[in-house]
Order: C-alpha cells, then structure tokens, then sequence
C-alpha cells in the first residue's frame, strides 16, 4: 500500500483527549435548531446515537460501506459514520425520526405495504437514501434507483421488496 | 503476522480542527505542525483509515473548505478548473465535466456510492495517489494545481504522478484543484472509464482504465489517443506502447489483438488477495479493446 | 402460484413491527441505554495461535474511567461456552487458539476510555505453530489444539458396496469442490445492554436465537441459578445463525456483575469480524458413477470442514453435510466420510443452510458432470433418479412423505426458463431502461446460459437432539389475547407469521393479540429460532391449542351471556353468534376472570425413528433454474433471472416467505459470486465491509420469481414446512451449470473466480469478429 502523503503516524505521548478540542456545533437536527459542544471531529453517527440519542440512525460497518447510518445532510444522503461534527456547520440534518413526526412519510409506507424490509436495521438508510433521491429526482429510471440505492446494503431482503418499495412511492407521487 | 491488536487498541484521539482561510495559511499549519496534522477536505478515505487503524488519527485535522476556491468549478479561458473540495457528486452530476472530461464525469460515477460521494472530495481522491479518478484525468490532459507554500503552479497529472509515487511530494504540498483543457476541435472526441471491481457496484476497483482519442471517422483513425490505467492502490499510469500503436494509424479488427498485447504487458499493477496481476493486465487489455471494437461496430 | 403481493390478495399483510422499523423507533437491544451505564470492551487475541505467558491488566485498571478489568481469574463458573460443547475459554488463561480469543474485558464510563485502558493490557506470548489448513491440522504429527486431537467430530455413512460397484458403473466423475468461509455480515453487530438487578438478578438484553440457551449457558459461566437470569432476545437485526452462539454476553454479564452498574457492549464491525462465527469452509471430494441409462449406482463422499478453533455446532453441521451430500436421489451404493476439524481459522458455526450449501453444490455438480458424460439433459438425469414419494431419507431412515421431490422437479420443468431460455429474456422492472437494454445489441463478450438444480433440505435439529416445542395461549385480564412463545425474532417474520395465523385460524382481529416472544422470564420452551423451525412449530402448536383454547372461549362467553356455546364462534373483537352479531368481546369475557385464561401444549420436533444422531424427519423441496450472462472481458457473472419452486406445504406467511426466498437467495449470490472472509496467518485479509462484499442492490437486480407448491399429502399433519434456509441452498450449483453451458467451464470452487472465466479475445492471432457469429 502506498502511503498517504498527508497521512502520517502522530505523536505517541499524546492522551485520550485534546483540551483544545472544545467546539460549538451550530445545526439543526429534525427542525431542531442545536447548539452542542463537542470535539469538532466526533462522527455525526455519535451525535446523533449517543448525544441526541437518536437511535433510527444505526451503526453498522462505521466506514461507509452499508448505509446503516445514513442522514440527509442539507437534503442529500450522507453517511452519518464518516461524517465529522464540523462539516455540519450550519447544516439541517435530518434522521429517519424527522420524516414522520405526525405520520409515516410516503417513503416509509411504501416500505411498510410492499414488505420492502425484515430485520429492519438498514431500513432507516435505505429510506432515508430514497428520500434524497426522489427530492432531486422524483422520477427516477430503473437505473438511477440502482445507483441511488447502491450504497445501502440490506441483507436480509435480497431487495426484492425494497424495489418493490421504492417503484411503489414513485408511483404514489412522494412529494417531497 | 500483523499485530492486530494495534488496530483496536489504540488509543482514539478528538483531533483538533484549524480552518484556514487560505492556502498560504493552511500551508503555514501544516509547516507548522508537521506530522501532527492532515489536511482534510472530504475526510472519507481519513476516517476509513482511522478506524481501519491503519493511520493514527492527527492531532489536528486542517479543515481545506474555508479556502475561497477550493469549492467552484469554473469554466474560463479554454479551461475547465476544479478546486480540490469539489464533491464527487458535483462531478458525477456536472454538465460542465461530462462536457470537458466525459471520462472523468463516468470515473466520478463509478467510485463508492452517492452517499459517499456527498462528502468525498476531487482532491481527496487525487492526493491519494492511486484514486479511481486518475486515470481518467491523465487521458484527459488534466494539469493538477499544487500550493507549495509559494506558489500556486499547475503541472500534468503524469508529472504530479510520478513525484508522488517517487516520494518527491513535500509533506505540506496541497493539491489545490485540477484543470482540463477544453477541446473546441470539430470530430467526436471519444472519452470512456470502465472500472471492474468485485461486484457490480460499491466496490473498490480492481481495474480502472480510461481512453480518450479523436476519431476521424473518414480516416477511420485515431488522433491524440490517450490510454491509461489504475485500480486498486496501484499507480495509475498512460499506456504509451498502447497509444503508440493506434496514433495516427487506420483503426482495424486486426489492430484490436496488438492493442490488447502493448495494454496487458505495459500496464504496470500489482497481486492482491482476489486478483492476480495477471488478471488486471488482461481486463485492462480487454476494457480498452473492446471499446474500440465497440467504436468500430458502430461506423 | 407465483407468489407474490397480487397473487397472495388480502393475505399480503403489513407486518407487526413494520410500523416501528420503518420509522426508525424499533428500539433493538444494541439501541438500548440505562442510567449509569458503562461501556464494555473485550481485549481479543493478537496472535491467532499461542501460549499466553503473562496478563497484566495493573495500567489498565488504573486508567481514566475504567471500573473493571477482568480475566479469566474472575469467571466464578465454568470458563467456557459452546451449545454443544463448551470448551470455547470465556477468557483464555494459558492459550490463544484463534484472534477471537478473549483475554480480558473492561468496563468503563465512555468508550474512548474503554478503549484507551484495552490498549494498556500487556499479554506476553509465546507463539505457537499455526494450523491454517484442516488437512494439515489432521496429519499425526500436527500441533494438538484440543487434548482430545484436531479432529472435532467425524462421520461416516454407508450403504451398499460402493467400491465394486464403480467398477460396473458406464461413467464415473470425480471432483473436488470448494466453497468459502462466508460471513453472516448481519447489519446489526453483536451487542447489548446487562442490567444487575436491584433483587441480585440479571437481566440480559442481547440477541441470541435460543434464549433459554443463552440461559442456561450464562447460568453455567456466572454460577448463577437460571433463574436469576432474564434473558431478553429480541428484536434483533438479522442473525442468520451467526447470533445463536453466545457472543458479548458472557462479557457484558460478568462485568455488570462485577462492577453493579449497567454495562453495554456493541461490537465493532471489526470486531464482530475477528470474533464472529462463519459459514463451514468445506473440501468436498466425490466420486460418482451412473450406468449407460443414466441410473446412478455409487458414490463416494469426503467432506473436510474447517470447523475453526472451537466446537459450537461444527459436529451439527457435518452430520449435516453428510446427510445432504446424498440428498434427493435413489442411489443404491454410497459411503460417506466426513471430518470437522480444528484449525486456527476464526471459528465456523452455524449458518443458514447449516453444511447444506456446500453438500448441494458438490452433489449438484457431479449429477451435471454425469449428464455431460452421457449426453443427456442434466434435468432429465434427475428425473431418472429423483426420490418418489415412499423412499427413505437419504441416510436411508423413514421420513414425512411428500411429493416434494418430483413437484418441484416437474414445476421447473414447465418453467420458461428451463422451456425456452433464449425467449425467457429477463423484463426490466423499468419499462424505459427495458427498451434501452433490449435495444443494445449484445456485444459478442456477454454470453449467456442457463442452469438448474433441485434440493432437498432438512429442518430441524434432527434425532437425538432435545428439540423441544410449545407455546402458551392467554386470554390476559386485560382482554388481550396472548400468544407466548420462546422464539426470537430477528427479521424473518416470525412475529408476522404468528398474527396470521391466529387471525386466519382463529378469527382473531389482529388488534385483539399481544405476542410475547424472546423474555426467558415469561415464555415456554418453544425451541431454538433455527433449523427452518418456527413456522412449523408454531403451526402445529396452535394446531394443539385450537380446540381447547376456543371452546374455553366458547364456554366463558356461553355461561356469561347465557347462550349455548355451540351457537357461538371466535371472532375479531369476541365471541360471534354464529348467524352474526358480537356477543360478547374479549375486554368484556375477561372481566369475568379471576385469573388468565391459559392453554399450554408441549411437544417435541417430529423426529425419525431411526436412531442416527442428526437425520431428519421433515424436509423442504426446491428446484431452481438461473439464467446468467458472463462477460468474457472481465470473466464476471450476472444473474439475470432465477426461478425458484418451492415444495414446503401451505404458505403461512405470503410476504414472509416471498423475503426468505429472495433474501435467502441474495446470500446464495453472494456465497456464489462475492463472499469469502479470507484469512491469511489465521487472520482476516477482508476484515470490514470494504473488502468483503455482499450483493448490492445492483448485484441483485435480475429477475426473481417464486412459485409455491403447497399441496401435501392428504393425511400429513405436519402443515407448513421451514423456507428460512431452502432459498440460500442450491443457486451456487445452478450457477455453475448455467457458466457451463455459456462457456464449457466447470466451476468447482466458489466464490466463482472471474479470473477462470475471463478469456483474451482480442489477440494478434484472431480477430474479435469471428466471435461475433
């Protein structure tokens, strides 16, 4: 493996923390206007499990290669694990527990009707991921909901049922 | 064997965050801070890394996105520039590059999923040294536009290539953006990426080979005829015995099989666990064959 | 029937606990958090074999926020776990058998801090020679991992006289085939929250498919009465058979215990990777001969299975293998031997399929190489040889008679698919990317074929193994009516299934249940959630609980309102006049109640006779037929389109068993294209996500259809057989067929190796066009 040039081995003296570390993070999360102290590298994931405790966000690989976590950062997918707290300066996050305060989203329903789900831990990601497709594409090819979902790993479907899902919502006009 | 337990058992710092506001300044912490501190821009393959354990985490991330710049894609004099914060979505979606850098758009497509490719930047990719989007800006002519305290210069892709892999590229050296020549020439300027990985999608490639040439489809021949490959954390590299081949010469079947040797034998890559070298010598042979097999079948 | 939502009407019903899933407030038990909770980290093995010199846990006890470090001094029971055997250390003391290996847990009040104090354990090794092949483990003078020799089980079957009937035999193949260390990769990891409870009990919240296992062996470690321990199971985010072996809890209970405050452990991925089970990577070796007319006369098994460091249920999954390596045909001469051995290899357990996998994808194969000998179809070789209703099991003992066999045989038979595969082309669920793909003429690199295979597949945990079944009917003070069962559910449906029957058995309304599954405080022994048998178990018992519990009913409702209960009948909402009209509802009737209204049924898993310790009683049927498109450039596989029959008795579930079909087939994808976790030094190479690959949704985007036989015989009383494993069984081989007749390759390892199937076509010697022909 080739080193990464801008990666190198830090100093091995230094702790568990940094005292410099202290950050404010201005944001919304689900409407909500948050003002959080915290080390601005502390992945979003965390924020929003174990500070907010917003648990429909759901850890898995931790390296962005499921989709588990997924949010919408300023309305796009993004993966909650890799994402730092400073990058989401500013930014209205939402989770899967801000799509359906009062009642389920079209998304989510057409989840819930085509069995677009089992064990139901990669779920939120994968709504979450078609939310932000069908925001900047309500009418997506077969193709383009192939690759939209590309990045969410379900295991116990075989997606059968999410597609069936996802073709259902675009049918029923999310708007969104 | 390794010694796994490093992996889990460090350690885990909260770095510190620096924003500068340009480069000079980021340049100056990193001078500064050395070892202790990485530049961040998407930070996608970092954190990968950081809980892989296969970097330490920095003491300091100095955040790039405050850099005036760092963040457009412009399109002026003859030039389509990119600052080294563009997401790879932005490329994967921009007219502007699917316009100028056909290939590059496609590479953009084809790298992690669009989720990552939210966050993942243009210049993460590059600094690399070895991310999918390389081979595709090297038959592009892209230049790379370096901040090495001074200076803000602009070099080929192949040149920044071969000092980074040579280990010749100062730690503080930022990769500021990238820049295409925009091509006004008359015919159909052809610019294809085909990355092979372990499944069809979401994957890290095995092989990424990209080729970019005018087709004078009178002549039936190829002009300025760029070919190159990567994949992997391998180099990615031009193809020059390949391109030698087809420059200028009449587009034949019966080229395809000597095109398919130069390409297989000159691509330079590596064993790994689920490939053998030999392997991606031969899909690279192929991809670029069958592209033009495929440019053929189409007159 | 193709199923499918349309085809199934009003029986396609949302399930339970979809509300809850799709918006995200299904709390799992890895979700869960108390006050005062610490974090619990386990310290794993740095070498994959070694003598642990020394363990010196002083720093890490004197860290920043750390409560407690233990190690193998501070287990006050039995030291070990395993559902079979429990040898597996809890913690090791003098010897590290794989990187797994637990040395040491801490407890501490954040995880950074938890994960700084692991870095400060210090253990001295002395490292050991590395078994990282089963063949070399079994050599006499290889390094001993057990005292009792490297060889967990081993098992051998026989009938006939194989060896002079080869010689009699027209063809004979032989082959050996290999199949990968396949990795669950269930999205929720292992974890948990472990509370020690005011009253000195504890209550266990983590994922397991049996709780009253993870009872029982909790009880053993801790030296604690059973019950003193709650486990609660679920819900779970998917298992697959990789969750039904303890994992964290013996960690999180005894550092709950230690330090009397809440701890919760969730593994990494990495860590659920290092530690976690895998699929059995087998050597299959077979040698099989048929006669002229293609009537199959002997064959002869080796199976070698890496069963890993420890036993769990390796000796489980090998009987396993050895039944299904005959699976479903009448063969006159078989011998069969098989051996699970100990390596340094993570460790192999119990995974859906459960040795079918890699039994059926061997068996498979030999069937389509001897049809190839005899240059006769591969399909109708399995006619001439296909089990017919009345033939014994396949380690010859007396099992539930089904058509099964020759039903699905005859199903995929007529399917398009086997038909006229070139007319079969594959519909695009979206109509405008269809035209686009059908109008792209295909380049002369795609080739294509098609292929087929049959399965039969046991459920249960066959002879000689306690199976226990039963569950508990409860009309509750509140008026609910309760179903109680010890099951877990972990996606598969189980909690749907179970409201459906009730509502199309009983005529209960779906509001009128509460289901109690997964609290070892509360529920029966219904069993293990595995073996494909739930669905069945749940059947029959309510099969058994119907008549008593609805005339209990019945007679409440009669003497409360005075009418005769043979005019009454169960309904939504209560009790129903049977010419119409609610009587009396289920809040009112247990009004009337001092105490629940109760039925209870025990049972035991139907089981065969014959006393062969694993063979099975019931079993599922299954063909299938893919067809795939092989690019030559890059020597990768898609599968374009799989039709799959399923012979399993009635469909409890439609949108159940639609999933366990599909979903059990995307993991065959995976077993068959994609996945190995592959070790080097007894370490994992793909130790992440990244580099291990499960199908994407693009991986998956063929067509998939499902056809359900349900008929059974008119006397079974077995009702629905399991479909949870059947689905993931035999696409592997079907696979492989297909890639033979596209390109004339035999496949004989999986993951299927592009590099076997990529071909050079563009050579200085040949021009590409002769290939476009």
């Amino acid at each position: 493996m080739p080193d990464n040039y801008w990666l190198q081995e830090t100093d091995e003296t230094a702790g568990t923390g940094n005292p410099e570390a202290a950050y404010i993070l201005n944001c919304t999360v689900n409407g909500e206007e948050l003002s959080l102290e915290i080390p601005p590298g502390r992945r979003l994931l965390s924020i929003l499990r174990d500070d907010l405790e917003l648990t429909g966000t759901k850890r898995s690989c931790e390296i962005g290669r499921c989709g588990a976590c997924m949010v919408l950062l300023d309305g796009r997918p993004v993966n909650s694990c890799l994402t730092m707290a400073y990058q989401c300066e500013d930014a209205e996050i939402t989770t899967i527990e801000g799509l359906s305060a009062a009642e389920l989203h079209p998304v989510q329903r057409a989840f819930l009707e085509e069995g677009g789900f089992q064990c139901g831990y990669c779920t939120p990601g994968m709504v979450i991921s078609v939310v932000g497709m069908l925001q900047s594409n309500p009418q997506p090819s077969q193709s383009d909901i192939e690759e939209a979902m590309s990045g969410n790993i379900c295991r116990c479907t075989g997606y059968g049922g999410i597609l069936r899902a996802v073709h259902k919502a675009i049918e029923s006009g999310v708007s969104p | 064997m390794e010694t796994m337990g490093a992996i889990q058992d460090g350690p885990l710092f909260t770095p510190a965050l620096r924003q500068p506001r340009s480069l000079r300044e980021a340049w100056e912490l990193k001078s500064g801070l050395g070892d202790r501190a990485v530049y961040v821009s998407g930070g996608t393959l970092l954190r990968t890394q950081w809980e892989a354990g296969t970097a330490a985490v920095p003491q300091v991330l100095i955040d790039l996105r405050k850099i005036a710049g760092m963040g457009d894609m412009i399109e002026a004099e003859g030039y389509l520039t990119a600052g080294s914060l563009v997401t790879l979505a932005a490329c994967r979606s921009s007219s502007a590059l699917a316009s100028a850098g056909p290939a590059a758009a496609e590479a953009a497509r084809q790298i992690a999923a669009p989720a990552v490719r939210n966050l993942a930047t243009l210049g993460g990719n590059i600094a690399s040294g070895y991310g999918d989007m390389l081979p595709a800006l090297l038959v592009h002519d892209a230049e790379i536009a370096v901040y090495d305290g001074e200076f803000l210069s602009v070099q080929p892709v192949e040149a920044w290539l071969e000092r980074r892999w040579s280990g010749s590229v100062p730690p503080g050296e930022l990769v500021a953006g990238i820049r295409l020549p925009r091509r006004e020439t008359g015919g159909a300027r052809l610019a294809i990426c085909r990355k092979v990985g372990r499944r069809e999608a979401f994957t890290a490639s095995l092989v990424t080979a990209a080729l970019a040439a005018d087709w004078d489809a009178g002549s039936r021949t190829l002009r300025g005829v760029r070919l190159a490959a990567g994949g992997g954390s391998g180099r990615p590299q031009r193809l020059a015995a390949a391109e030698a081949l087809l420059e200028d010469a009449e587009l034949t079947h019966g080229l395809l099989g000597a095109v398919y040797e130069a390409v297989e034998s000159g691509f330079a890559s590596y064993d790994d666990p689920f490939a053998s070298e030999a392997y991606k010598q031969k899909t690279a042979g192929n991809l670029i064959a069958a592209e033009l097999w495929r440019l053929l079948e189409s007159e | 029937m193709l199923l499918n939502k349309e085809s199934s009407g009003s029986r396609w019903r949302v399930r339970p606990d979809g509300q809850d899933k799709v918006s995200g407030r299904l709390q799992y038990l890895t979700d869960m958090s108390a006050e005062g909770m610490l974090t619990g980290r386990v310290l794993r093995a740095q070498q994959a074999h070694a003598r642990i010199l020394s363990i010196d846990t002083t720093a890490a006890l004197a860290a920043p926020g750390v409560h407690a470090v233990i190690t193998h001094k501070d287990v006050p029971g039995l030291n070990g776990f395993g559902i079979a055997l429990p040898h597996q250390p809890v913690f090791c003391s003098d010897r590290v058998r794989y990187t797994g290996d637990a040395i040491a847990a801490i407890a501490a009040e954040s995880d950074a801090e938890a994960e700084y104090a692991l870095s400060l354990i210090r253990v001295e090794y002395e490292t050991l020679p590395l078994l990282e092949d089963a063949e070399e483990a079994m050599k006499p003078e290889a390094v001993l991992l057990h005292e009792e020799g490297n060889v967990l089980h081993h098992t051998e079957y026989r009938r006939g006289e194989p060896e002079p009937a080869f010689r009699e035999c027209a063809h004979v193949v032989e082959e050996t085939y290999f199949t990968p260390r396949q990795m669950h990769t269930y999205m929720e990891t292992e974890g948990g929250l472990f509370i020690p409870e005011d009253n000195g009990r504890l209550t266990v919240y983590s994922a397991t498919q049996h709780g009253l296992m993870d009872r029982r062996q909790l009880s053993r470690i801790l030296a604690l009465p059973e019950e003193d321990i709650r486990v609660v199971s679920s819900p779970i985010g998917g298992s697959f058979g990789g969750k039904d072996e303890l994992n964290v809890q013996p960690y999180g209970a005894l550092l709950a215990l230690r330090t009397r405050k809440p701890v919760r452990l969730h593994n990494s991925r990495y860590e659920s990777v290092r530690a976690g089970l895998k699929r059995h990577p087998m050597k299959i070796t077979m040698k099989t001969g048929c006669d002229r007319e293609g009537n199959l006369v002997a064959h002869k098994v080796r199976i070698i299975s890496d069963t890993g460091a420890y036993a769990t249920l390796g000796a489980e999954v090998l009987n396993f293998a050895t039944e299904h390596v005959v699976g479903p045909y009448r063969i006159p001469h078989v011998e069969v031997e098989g051996f699970a051995v100990y390596t340094n290899n993570g460790v192999s357990g119990e995974f859906r399929g459960f040795g079918g996998n890699q039994a059926i994808f061997a068996l498979e194969g030999q069937v389509d190489r001897l049809a190839e000998r005899l240059g006769l179809d591969p399909w109708e070789l399995r006619r001439r040889n296909l089990r017919q209703y009345g033939d014994p099991g396949p380690l010859g003992q007396p099992i539930a008679q089904t058509h099964g066999a020759v039903q699905v045989w005859e199903a995929l038979k007529a399917s398009a698919l086997l038909r006229a595969p070139e007319t079969a082309e594959v519909p695009e669920t979206a109509a405008e990317d269809n035209g686009k793909r059908a109008e792209e003429k295909r380049p002369p690199w795609i080739v294509t074929g098609t292929g087929a295979a049959l399965a039969m597949h046991g459920a249960g945990l066959g002879y000689g193994i306690p199976d226990p079944a039963g569950g508990r009917l409860v009309l509750a003070l509140d008026g609910k009516i309760e179903a109680v069962f010890g099951y877990e559910e972990f996606g598969q449906g189980l909690i749907a299934t179970m409201e459906q029957m009730l509502v199309e058995q009983f005529g209960f309304a779906a509001d009128d249940l509460r289901i109690i599954i997964g609290d070892t405080d509360v529920v029966p022994d219904s069993g293990s959630s595995t073996a494909s048998r739930s669905t069945s178990m749940m059947w029959m018992a309510l099969q058994r609980l119907r008549p008593e519990f609805t005339a209990e009913l019945l007679e409440k409702a009669a003497s409360s309102a005075g009418e005769p209960a043979g005019n009454l009948q169960l309904g939504p909402g209560g009790v129903w006049r049977r010419e119409g009209g609610l009587l009396i509802s289920y809040t009112e009737l247990a009004r009337g109640l001092k105490e629940p209204l109760v039925c209870q049924t025990v049972f035991h898993y139907p089981t065969t006779p014959q006393p062969r310790v694993g063979a099975h009683f019931l079993y599922t049927y299954s063909a299938i037929a893919v067809r795939v498109e092989l690019n030559l450039l890059t020597g990768r596989v898609r599968i374009t389109d799989q039709y799959h029959v399923v012979a399993a008795g009635p469909v409890a579930n439609p949108q159940g068993y639609l999933g366990q079909i599909e979903g059990g087939s995307s993991m065959a994808v995976g077993f068959t294209l994609s996945e190995d976790a592959v070790m080097a030094g007894g370490a994992y190479v793909t130790k992440n996500m990244d580099t291990y690959l499960v199908p994407t949704i693009i991986d998956m985007n063929g067509r998939i259809q499902v056809e359900a036989i349900e008929d059974l015989p008119e006397h079974d009383t077995y009702g629905p057989r399991g479909i949870g494993e059947i689905g993931s069984v035999h696409l592997a081989p079907a696979v492989a067929a297909a890639i033979f007749q596209a390109v004339r390759k035999r496949v004989n390892k999986l993951p299927v190796e592009p590099e076997l199937l990529q071909e050079t076509l563009f050579t200085t010697q040949k021009a590409v066009n002769s290939y476009a022909g």
